[in-house]
């Protein structure tokens, strides 16, 4: 009912406007300013030097662009690469690039800022997160200023995906943690550190021009303040709300728009897998059988989010859903527990991030956990630590972390990583699946291998987050998913 | 001037209404506290009800995120504010009335670096240096916020007790002591001890109240005791993000709190007019 009556509303507010003399010619103003509210203020400027998240949000696609984008219903399309030939053994990429594009500070694009960029990646010093997934490139050739070819060392079906969070620099630059020197619409405008970051329309830019003039991500360290600065209008869109609770002072007032997203971010409950007890099969499916995964996450985020089974997301081609592999069935698990041993359960020390909403999921688990005997000690660290003690020397029994990353199930391929999950079969299917010669293959290895890691529980995960974006009413054109952390804003638009 | 005696009878009345009331939140706090070590409504770790319930005769302060019952989590808290502040407390004042009696006895130069060092330190907010206690040790917990605030209260002792032990030393039964050839800790024991804890026993209740606040800082920070504890602080810090759709969560805490630190100050009140009898004759 309430629906109809805002439609014939609104269609009245049309016919109002069109009839009327003054009718605008757009219904948005071309040179607005738009704010935008977020937690994640970057360290730096440099996406290979340990920034954060918040660096991918306010520059990815924004300033600086790549030879490839993922775009926010998760499809790859060329940017800068205008065209791109696979060699029939699939070892040789060769990428034209785009014809007109200059740097921000003028200078053209060329082939060698191309290979340059992707040097900047791999290299020794970098911190890029997705470095591994580079390694197999072997070298870069750049015949003329338009082609850039690149040679690997065996196939990598990813590799355009992969190039697509490659910002393309100018090899002139130098250090780019403070300034930047990007082909994207925007340039930067000013950087108050603590505070916020800014961005101004390039009026270069070889593409579609933004329907905004600027964009300012103003920066908050608490959920309650960007809330409020919503409220109040200093913020246009706040682009990922962290709790159910805050939303209801936005979902029951007109004047602001409420979308529920596809996010990546899977929260999981990741044992140390070399160790025992985590080392049996039994006892991690037992774990994941003695939570009440639908209950865990209507307590964090009432009826937003989902429970997924696996650690592949629905944005990810290979996903299927795995929650009936272990379903919650606490006298299960425990028969579970009794045949590998520990009919009288254990004890284990949970390490868990100081931050939301780690603690609380920490004291569900405890609380679960101990209908089956199982004992969670607490142990709250400070992410510092947790990059030092888990991340870096696998000093722990079990942990708690969210994972924002899309595609990132190739983690339980490599046996060095945090949980030490090693299961030579998953490692060679995930293998395979980079040197797939087809999509189609890539995802079929993928599929078998989800679902063997899945039936052996490698990682407890609890459920997946909704990607939340509240903003004014005002504002439209903007991304709901948030894939990889990304925020495109120049198709933004703000009424007047 | 005299002040007619009905007014004095008044004040009077005022006067042991607050310790009466001082008495009544503190001991109510106490009882709870006991309460709790034999019986609470429910498990306190027990996902007894559904997501941010409203009160009901069940969940009298109505359930938190999980579901778990908020009554209990208050009940809970008392123990643990009364076991911070106790302890916090008898740190400092061993602490601070050493440190305070020592640089009251020092020859003139020790007393003055002392002083000047304890000047320096109260300069500094309780809660900055437990924090700076809480982040130099290996983790946060009880014992560590413990220590903590003890640390942090016992410049503030040490000071009071510096000033009120320099008054009894200049007292004619002092110098009668030391003529007589009463030793330093005999003179400390039977003279300077029993004569400045009327006024340090008041001040300590006052701090007692402080260290329950620090407690609930230092929880919500993060810093205090961790998780399945039920400090207030970290109730309150739970509390935050759902304030808006069930602020119940964020008002008990709240005034659990309060009524503690509030009992606590009427009960200081009450002794100090107790304690000091020129005070009440006026």
């Amino acid at each position: 009912m309430l629906h109809s009556r805002k439609l014939l509303f609104s269609a009245a507010f049309l016919v109002a406007t069109s009839l009327s003399p003054l009718a605008f010619a757009q219904d948005f103003d071309p040179d607005a300013t738009v704010n935008i509210g977020s937690l994640y203020e970057p360290q730096n400027l440099d996406n290979t030097a340990g920034a954060g998240q918040g660096i991918n949000e306010a520059f990815n696609g924004n300033v600086y662009e790549a030879l490839f984008r993922l775009t926010d219903d998760g499809k790859v399309e060329p940017v800068l690469a205008s065209d791109t030939k696979v060699s029939d053994d699939g070892l040789t990429y060769t990428f034209n690039l785009r014809e007109g594009v200059s740097f921000h500070s003028g200078e053209p694009l060329t082939s060698a800022d191309v290979k340059a960029s992707i040097e900047r990646v791999t290299a020794e010093a970098s911190k890029s997160s997705r470095k591994k997934s580079l390694a197999t490139i072997t070298g870069i050739e750049t015949p003329d200023d338009r082609t850039v070819v690149v040679k690997l060392s065996q196939r990598s079906i990813s590799l355009p995906y992969n190039l697509s969070y490659v910002w393309i620099v100018n090899d002139a630059a130098g250090d780019i943690t403070a300034k930047e020197d990007g082909t994207g619409p925007y340039t930067l405008s000013e950087w108050r550190r603590g505070s916020a970051l800014a961005l101004e329309r390039f009026d270069k830019y070889w593409g579609t021009k933004p329907s905004n003039e600027a964009a300012v991500f103003q920066y908050f360290t608490d959920a309650t303040a960007l809330s409020n600065a919503l409220l109040t209008n200093a913020v246009d869109i706040v682009t990922s709300v962290q709790s159910p609770d805050a939303l209801q002072q936005f979902s029951d007032n007109p004047e602001f728009t409420v979308s529920n997203g596809a996010s990546t971010t899977k929260e999981l409950l990741a044992y140390n897998d070399r160790v025992a007890p985590f080392d049996k099969i039994e006892v991690r499916k037992a774990l994941a059988r003695a939570v009440d995964k639908k209950r865990l996450l209507e307590s964090i985020w009432g009826s937003y989010g989902q429970v997924i089974g696996s650690f592949v997301p629905p944005t990810d081609p290979w996903y299927v859903d795995l929650t009936n592999i272990d379903p919650y069935d606490p006298t299960g698990a425990k028969a579970l527990l009794a045949k590998a041993g520990l009919a009288n359960g254990f004890e284990f020390t949970l390490d868990t991030p100081d931050y939301d909403p780690h603690p609380i999921v920490a004291q569900f688990l405890q609380s679960e956990l101990a209908k089956i005997n199982v004992k969670v000690n607490l142990n709250i660290i400070t992410a510092n630590e947790w990059y030092t003690k888990i991340y870096q020397k696998h000093d722990f029994q079990a942990t708690l972390q969210e994972h924002v990353n899309h595609r990132d199930i190739v983690f339980y391929g490599n046996p060095d990583f945090y949980w030490g999950y090693n299961n030579p079969k998953v490692v060679d299917l995930i293998a395979q699946s980079e040197t797939a010669a087809s999509e189609g293959e890539q995802t079929e290895k993928l599929k078998q291998a989800n679902q063997i890691i899945a039936e052996e529980a490698a990682s407890n995960w609890l459920y997946l987050y909704p990607q939340i974006v509240v903003s004014t009413t005002k504002v439209s054109g903007y991304p709901v998913n948030g894939l990889n952390a990304q925020f495109f804003v120049s198709g933004i638009r703000k009424a007047d | 001037m005299t002040i007619p005696a009905d007014t004095a009878i008044l004040s009077r009345k005022a006067r042991s209404w607050t310790l009466v009331a001082g008495l009544a939140l503190v001991g109510l706090h106490l009882v709870v506290a006991l309460l709790t070590l034999v019986w609470t409504p429910f498990d306190p770790t027990e996902l007894a009800g559904r997501r941010l319930e409203a009160p009901s005769l069940l969940h009298l302060a109505g359930t938190d995120r999980l579901g778990r019952d908020l009554l209990t989590q208050i009940m809970i808290g008392s123990r643990i504010a009364l076991t911070v502040g106790t302890a916090a407390v008898a740190i400092g004042a061993v602490l601070g009335t050493t440190l305070g009696l020592l640089a009251a006895f020092a020859s003139n130069w020790l007393d003055d670096a002392l002083a000047a060092a304890l000047d320096i330190l109260i300069a500094f907010p309780t809660l900055l240096i437990a924090m700076l206690v809480v982040a130099a040790s290996d983790g946060a917990n009880l014992s560590t916020a413990i220590l903590a605030l003890g640390l942090g209260l016992s410049p503030i002792v040490a000071r009071l007790a510096r000033i009120l032990a320099k008054r009894v030393l200049l007292m004619d039964y002092i110098t009668a002591a030391r003529t007589s050839g009463t030793s330093w800790p005999a003179i400390v024991r039977i003279h300077v001890l029993p004569n400045i804890w009327p006024g340090l026993s008041v001040n300590l209740a006052l701090q007692f109240g402080l260290a329950v606040i620090a407690e609930a800082s230092l929880s919500y920070l993060g810093l205090g005791a961790p998780p399945p504890n039920a400090s207030w602080g970290r109730l309150l810090q739970e509390a935050q993000g759902t304030v808006f759709s069930a602020p119940i969560g964020a008002i008990t805490p709240g005034i659990a709190l309060v009524s503690l630190v509030i009992g606590i100050n009427l009960l200081a009140d009450g002794l100090r007019e107790r304690n000091d009898p020129a005070r009440s004759e006026r």
